[in-house]
């Protein structure tokens, strides 16, 4: 029991002193605002990757439309900024329902009609290239050209001049998304997630509602993916139908599955690495050698799904679990 | 019989495509019984089940279960009722441990506070204490389909359907699932109805058989009965000279 204490003890630092290195890494780059735009975008990757392991991750569903939310709160936010000059800080909230609306709209006839595996992936992929075509065809909101946001660098319109202010919003997010996935994960709804994200047939005859925990999870991922949207728009200062990147949004659903699925920190660490080495390549050698980036990049990859599988977390598990825990260790020799 | 129906079926019908699977079946099962369901390879036996818990829905007939009308209920709606099952071929949970897959049974009845009293009584009661952090992927057949009833045991229904729990088990194996299934009848209270194959079993531990032969009911009645009909002989057994499924064993 105590060793068990000790344990959270040192879980709890050990999430403490990430948080606080999250921290004080701005203020660290601080000077560059290209590094602190790089290290956003991989807290970005992070959040919609964590976010995606609710759905894809826990209730097994290989969701590939994560930037169709993305790009509806994105929308939603910014045309409500740009018209009738709405807070952002509101709008974010609003481009959070919008996304979690449509995905209502969307989720319940694949649900009601068992789409499932390959077929849902397909679905939820072809979803972001329709809303891709839309809203550049949608002349009154979006258009072929890019429309700017009001640059006020005030806070009513989350607008700043500095990149440092988003590196928080993001990481803020992050947070809300860690909590979520936590939360859900030590509660009937996580439980009944993993349940039917393995077998649909033996969830249902164990009295789970798959449709309606679906739905649930659906929800809750296209709700934050949303919000997380307004931000993006503010930070990038436009909106454009390429935020509806079908490219982008499987790269979220491999951050995901190579993370670990259903391990809740599992694919923020994918992103973190991967994102990050990506980023960095591409800062680095990106302007010698163009493309070559996307090799070292692909080989990684390849590497990480040959050796680790079932994800990159799990490493970290055997180590922390060979390290802290004497029952893991003991377990291990019997078998 | 001084105890009231759980569950009936009246002339229910299933066919897929020309073949007839389940042809005018009744059956009625009374609570805190265990009766039977035997017949030969593609008699119909899991279909049956299907129909009964809600995966199939009939064609005709219809099924009461503690006087509600469940013919073309969901599942989830039928095991929250309070009828529960396990697969011929098992359906476990690889990625969770033990505790964890069994968890997910006692949601069904249980808040928060109350989970976890019920996961300890449930693998008290079924001896798995050893193996509760053991990953399912890593346990042997004996072990799930165990961890299936448990699991099935734990949404505290007042029927339990068994698919052919005992197959595969070695008699030692089978003895100990018998002695656990008839404790689970007479503390718990549940209903049992078993299809198997394995006679020992069936003829031991059931108070009441049904017989099913492609797709028909042909008899039922105590094991003794079951075991001098001249028809189940015949169709079962395969001992007639005569008929179609004389191979059939």
């Amino acid at each position: 029991m105590e060793q068990k204490k000790n344990n959270q003890v040192t879980k709890s630092l050990l999430w403490l002193l990430l948080l606080i290195i999250a921290v004080i890494i701005p203020w660290i780059l601080g000077s560059n605002q290209y590094s602190v735009l790089l290290v956003t975008t991989v807290l970005l990757y992070g959040v919609m990757a964590t976010l995606w392991n609710i759905i894809g991750g826990l209730a097994g569903q290989l969701d590939l439309g994560s930037f169709a939310y993305l790009g509806l709160g994105a929308f939603t936010s910014g045309t409500l900024l740009i018209r009738y000059n709405f807070t952002p800080w509101m709008g974010m909230i609003l481009g959070g329902l919008v996304a979690a609306g449509f995905a209502l709209l969307i989720g319940i006839p694949l649900f009601r009609f068992r789409i499932r595996e390959v077929w849902y992936a397909l679905t939820t992929c072809a979803l972001v290239e329709i809303l891709k075509v839309v809203f550049t065809m949608w002349e009154k909101v979006g258009g072929p050209v890019e429309r700017y946001l009001p640059h006020y660098g005030s806070l009513y319109h989350m607008r700043f001049s500095s990149y440092i202010p988003y590196y928080y919003l993001m990481l803020g997010l992050l947070l809300i998304a860690l909590g979520v996935n936590y939360r859900i994960n030590k509660t009937r709804l996580g439980y009944y997630l993993k349940a039917l994200g393995e077998d649909e047939i033996a969830a249902e005859v164990l009295g789970i509602d798959t449709r309606s925990c679906k739905l649930k999870a659906l929800v809750c991922y296209s709700f934050l993916i949303g919000v997380t949207g307004g931000i993006y728009a503010n930070m990038y200062g436009y909106i454009h139908p390429s935020f509806f990147d079908g490219q982008e949004s499987i790269k979220v659903a491999i951050l995901g599955i190579v993370g670990g699925r259903g391990i809740t920190y599992g694919p923020l660490l994918a992103a973190l690495l991967l994102v990050g080495i990506q980023e960095f390549l591409r800062a680095s050698i990106g302007g010698d050698v163009s493309g070559l980036y996307l090799v070292i990049y692909s080989v990684i990859l390849i590497v990480v799904v040959l050796f680790r599988p079932k994800g990159i977390a799990t490493i970290f598990q055997d180590v922390y679990q060979r390290v802290f825990s004497r029952r893991g260790v003991e377990k291990k020799n019997v078998q | 019989m001084s105890n009231e129906k759980i569950l009936t079926a009246s002339g229910i019908t299933k066919s897929f495509g020309s073949l007839i699977a389940v042809n005018h079946v009744d059956l009625e099962i009374y609570e805190e019984e265990i009766v039977g369901l035997i017949g030969p390879n593609g008699a119909g036996k899991t279909t049956l089940f299907n129909l009964i818990n809600g995966l199939e829905t009939p064609d005709q007939g219809e099924v009461t279960f503690k006087g509600i009308d469940i013919t073309a209920m969901s599942p989830h709606k039928i095991c929250q009722l309070g009828m529960a099952r396990s697969f011929q071929v098992t359906r476990s949970f690889t990625q969770m441990s033990v505790e964890e897959a069994i968890k997910v049974g006692a949601y069904n009845r249980k808040n928060e506070k109350e989970v976890q009293e019920k996961v300890e009584w449930v693998i008290n009661f079924f001896g798995l204490e050893e193996i509760r952090d053991c990953k399912c992927s890593d346990l042997g057949l004996a072990s799930l389909r165990k961890v299936e009833v448990a699991r099935a045991t734990a949404t505290e229904p007042n029927l339990l359907l068994l698919d052919e729990v005992a197959a595969g088990l070695t008699s030692a194996e089978l003895l100990k699932l018998m002695s656990e299934l008839r404790r689970l009848n007479k503390e718990a209270k549940i209903a049992l109805c078993v299809v198997e194959h394995v006679m020992q079993m069936v003829m031991s531990l059931c108070e009441r058989i049904f017989v099913l032969d492609a797709g028909e009911l042909i008899a039922q009645g105590v094991p003794e009965e079951i075991s001098n009909n001249q028809r189940v002989i015949e169709a079962y057994l395969g001992r007639g000279s005569y008929g179609k499924t004389s191979s059939a064993d």
